[in-house]
């Protein structure tokens, strides 16, 4: 017998993506060329679950002909995400939890129970009032059912609640025999904010009213300048100017949230527990596209630390050097290059929010753009960034480790220092974007080490 | 399921599993990080408790709040973790043809920055978890900025010890770090708290393009055949003529706060290969 020790719900982070239509997204793949690196990825229909509405159960896996990413009625298909609950069993492998694995530790699919706990704390976060948090909470289930995650909050108006999408135990069947739970995010939608001690104007902006603006503070908040709690940035929140160039919230609110999925199993006597995160954000706008630093970068640094290790092979880091080229690159294809270099465009200078506009703003840095005015149109940015592949692949781009912006260098608002790659994006902490440590520490290292690249490296081990 | 087995010490491969069905839009790896204060999560939240006993700002080195034994911390800046500063200068020039000097003013005199938590704090959660570690902290609360003294002690600074946090649950079967963000590092709604209510708003009120590869803005790109481009703004609402309106708020020919507050989902278009996706190039069959 495979006795199971542990569980965990993979994966560990997984985000929805808001949309009101009633057929979640398809699957698909973003593949890229080998023959042309930087091209667009590639997106191709993938195997696609559907579930049973009525009851739970996966009925098949198709593959559609096109991917469509909207209804064709004007509504986007929200990306719902599948849960695995995976098992560490007593040969030691991490396998996933089947019906046939249950059944060899004696249990069933009715045995395993889930939980899902998500928030939105946007409005709390604002004014600091803890009756402002929206919560949900499914407590403890396993049938299959839909979930709906009802966001509770101190200050919604009688009866009201925050519809946040649900959760599903998807049935197990003898062809889809895996234990998983689907997220189905919300709609997209905005909320408001109602009085109950006088009249409230009718609003076309939002869907309903679910707030008690006579009983919180949300509707009428206004951020107080100077006060060192506010987000960074602070005033995002649908508002209106109000006295004294303060900027009064109209109480808007959506239907994001983050949480946990908790599972739980009782196997030999023991309780075994594990939880996943989920997220619902929106939709990704261009999938074919990944942002030069992501979540995944976040956590890959957090996992195995700020540097490149003996465990990262020089084939690792070439890999990781043309992925952040690539993306560099998609970004560049969707940026208006000119603009955000701060050029003056049709006659009009400081024309849009950029890092030169930025810069001088918060800091008194004299407004000049970042880059020679002439070398910024989108399709010599582009270029640019081929020759700069071609060069790491020929190994003749050891240069290319010293351009980019070290994460202890955003301060730096010197001409060159402002010109260091990623240039003309914002980063985390308000200046000039660096790359995380470890994805700068990688790149360089094949920058650097692709000059001695011979022929039959690909064999070589980790450094 | 998807893939039949994973190595369970391999939590790159767990972290970025792909769960049968599931599209490549659902992995951290789509989500933006260059936080300001992002579009999925402003993951800056998962540092606020790195340091056991007190809670940081996400993305300032400011202590709101703190446990009763460190009540004293609150309202005070952070300067340095160990041998780790999580702040830095700012310079630059201030005139044309001038050098480069420090960037000071009222509210910051001292010319610095905060540094974001994720790189600056890299060292000390790779190499102090579960240990305690000297932290550098103004002795008086800071609302505004404060630099670094040139050496210490320094009545105006003092160290205290705190423990690191580990920001990874871990295995109780094992003792090994997961590849999940441990729960007291974030409750439910805490990883995006700091993003913009509601988030439509945001996509109309930045007006800036840092996060093109998520939230495009200059699309239908074709060479002018003059060594330039063109193309349209994606906030557009029409496409022809194929040219850049700056963004202007008030701009009747771009999308509007009120448009997307009320339709965003009809208003925005997916964006592949540069252009619009062909599903938005269909006739309306409700003529929208």
């Amino acid at each position: 017998m495979t006795t199971i020790r542990e569980l965990r719900v993979l994966p560990p982070l997984a985000i929805g993506r808001l949309g009101a239509a009633t057929e979640p997204m398809d699957n698909y793949t973003a593949e890229t060329d080998p023959d042309q690196p930087l091209a667009p990825r590639r997106l191709r229909p993938a195997p696609t679950l559907r579930v049973d509405p009525a009851t739970g159960a996966i009925t098949g896996a198709d593959t559609p002909e096109r991917l469509r990413f909207t209804d064709g009625h004007g509504k986007v298909r929200p990306v719902a995400p599948f849960l695995e609950v995976w098992a560490l069993t007593d040969d030691d492998v991490l396998r996933p939890l089947t019906v046939d694995l249950l059944e060899a530790n004696d249990l069933t699919p009715d045995d395993v129970q889930w939980r899902v706990r998500v928030g939105n704390h946007k409005i709390q976060r604002r004014t600091y009032d803890d009756d402002d948090r929206i919560d949900a909470d499914t407590e403890w289930f396993s049938d299959h059912t839909a979930h709906v995650l009802m966001g509770l909050c101190a200050n919604f108006l009688d009866d009201k609640f925050l519809p946040l999408g649900h959760a599903r135990y998807v049935k197990p069947t003898p062809e889809f025999p895996g234990i998983r739970l689907r997220f189905t995010p919300a709609g997209g939608h905005v909320y408001g904010s109602a009085y109950t001690d006088r009249p409230t104007d009718p609003d076309p902006n939002v869907v309903d009213f679910l707030y008690d603006a006579t009983r919180g503070k949300w509707r009428g908040h206004a951020d107080q300048p100077g006060d060192p709690r506010l987000t960074i940035p602070a005033q995002i929140y649908a508002g209106d100017d109000g006295p004294d160039g303060s900027w009064v919230s109209r109480g808007y609110l959506d239907d994001e949230c983050d949480g946990l999925v908790h599972v739980k199993l009782e196997v030999l006597g023991r309780e075994l527990s594990a939880f996943g995160r989920i997220g619902a954000g929106p939709p990704a706008y261009a999938p074919d596209s990944v942002p030069i630093r992501t979540v995944a970068d976040e956590l890959d640094q957090a996992l195995f630390g700020p540097r490149a290790t003996d465990r990262d092979g020089l084939e690792h880091a070439r890999a990781v050097a043309e992925e952040v080229l690539r993306r560099a690159t998609e970004t560049v294809r969707l940026m208006n290059t000119e603009v955000m270099n701060g050029n003056t465009v049709d006659g009009r200078v400081d024309a849009a929010s950029t890092m030169v506009r930025q810069d001088t703003a918060d800091t008194g840095r004299l407004y000049e753009p970042i880059m020679a005015p002439s070398l910024v149109d989108a399709g010599a940015v582009l270029a640019l960034h081929q020759h700069v592949l071609a060069a790491l692949r020929s190994g003749t781009a050891p240069w290319f480790a010293d351009v980019l912006r070290d994460h202890d260098e955003v301060g730096d608002l010197t001409a060159k220092g402002r010109r260091k790659m990623p240039a003309l994006m914002r980063g985390a902490d308000g200046r000039s974007l660096a790359l995380t440590r470890r994805q700068v520490d990688l790149v360089r290292l094949a920058a650097r080490q692709a000059i001695f690249r011979q022929a039959g490296d690909e064999t070589r081990g980790p450094r | 399921m998807s893939d039949d087995r994973i190595d369970p010490l391999n939590l790159t491969a767990q972290l970025n599993h792909t769960a049968a069905g599931n599209p490549p839009s659902t992995l951290p790896e789509s989500a933006i990080s260059n936080a300001y204060p992002g579009l999925e999560f402003d993951i800056r939240t998962i540092w606020r408790r790195l340091l056991v006993g007190i809670e940081l700002h996400e993305a300032d080195n400011y202590v709101v709040d703190a446990q009763p034994e460190h009540q004293g911390l609150i309202g005070r800046r952070l300067i340095s973790v160990g041998d780790h500063d999580v702040i830095g200068p700012v310079v630059g020039p201030t005139r044309p043809g001038a050098g480069s000097a420090p960037l000071t003013s009222a509210g910051n005199p001292d010319g610095v920055m905060m540094l974001e938590w994720s790189n600056s704090l890299a060292d000390v959660l790779a190499d102090h978890v579960g240990r305690t570690v000297p932290c550098l902290f103004t002795a008086d609360a800071a609302p505004n900025p404060v630099g670094k003294p040139a050496q210490l002690p320094d009545p105006r600074f003092q160290v205290v010890e705190l423990e690191v946090r580990p920001l990874f649950a871990r295995s109780a079967a094992t003792g090994e770090r997961l590849a999940v963000i441990a729960e007291d590092v974030a409750g439910p709604g805490e990883l995006t708290s700091g993003l913009c209510s509601p988030w439509q708003n945001d996509y109309r009120e930045c007006a800036c393009y840092y996060w093109a590869a998520s939230r495009p803005d200059y699309v239908n790109v074709e060479d002018t055949g003059a060594g330039t481009t063109t193309g349209n703004h994606w906030f557009a609402k029409d496409r022809e003529p194929r040219e850049y309106v700056l963004d202007n708020r008030d701009d009747s020919r771009l999308v509007s706060y009120d448009d997307l507050f009320r339709d965003w989902q009809g208003e925005l278009r997916f964006i592949v290969g540069g252009d619009d996706a062909p599903e938005h190039l269909e006739a309306d069959p409700e003529g929208r």
